[in-house]
């Protein structure tokens, strides 16, 4: 997909584990690591404003567009 | 009480019994093809091997119709209705039934009422083939929503 993905780079950024941004976000881990591998196909507007709001980032920072 | 388990476990029962019937139909075909000549005006003798070879064809494409109908419940009575699987025998039902009404219409040619029932096989695996459709289409909208996070 043209849409990548870098919630791992900014989790390794912010020094943050999967299990800790699962639970402050409130979704599970298996929903965070089917998000973090790219094989989620959409992604809700609340979860990724907490995301923004638990890494302190913008969704710009989370998702990249890379034409195929 | 009525409840879905039991509505599940009627379906099963009336396949297998469909299957019970069917298996006896074919044990005694010769002497059903029999007696249906000797009772219809517009049956002849020397359609009696027709009939057989019409009976035990049909009947062929019956017996793997209703395995596909028991695994398609029993999919659907441990939870797993949206899957691939389950479009693969629905698919494989539509396509028998339409290879039952072709089966059909070659019998139309020995004996005209055969043509009915070839219409009718055709319909049901028209409708089969919609229904088919539908959990396609829906296994496809389960599929967006679970990988929705």
């Amino acid at each position: 997909m043209a849409i990548i993905v870098n919630l791992d780079v900014v989790m390794a950024k912010r020094k943050i584990s999967s299990g800790e941004l699962a639970e402050k976000i409130n979704i599970s881990q298996a929903n965070l690591s089917i998000l973090k591998t790219g094989k989620a196909k959409a992604i809700r507007f609340s979860t990724l404003e907490a995301i923004c709001e638990a890494l302190n980032c913008q969704p710009g920072d989370i998702l990249e567009y890379k034409p195929e | 009480m009525w409840s879905k388990k039991r509505s599940l476990l009627l379906s099963k029962w009336v396949t297998l019994l469909f299957t019970l019937l069917l298996a006896v139909a074919l044990v005694a075909a010769p002497y059903i093809a029999q007696k249906f000549i000797q009772a219809s005006a517009n049956a002849h003798q020397w359609q009696f091997p027709l009939f057989l070879l019409s009976a035990y064809s049909g009947g062929a494409v019956a017996a793997t119709i209703l395995v596909l109908l028991y695994c398609l419940l029993y999919n659907i009575g441990v939870g797993q209705v949206f899957i691939q699987k389950n479009v693969s025998y629905l698919r494989g039902i539509s396509w028998l039934c339409i290879l039952g009404g072709v089966i059909a219409l070659a019998s139309a040619f020995y004996y005209l009422p055969w043509g009915i029932v070839a219409a009718a096989a055709a319909f049901i695996g028209l409708i089969v083939r919609v229904v088919k459709n539908v959990i396609a289409a829906a296994i496809a909208l389960k599929e967006e929503n679970d990988y929705t996070i």
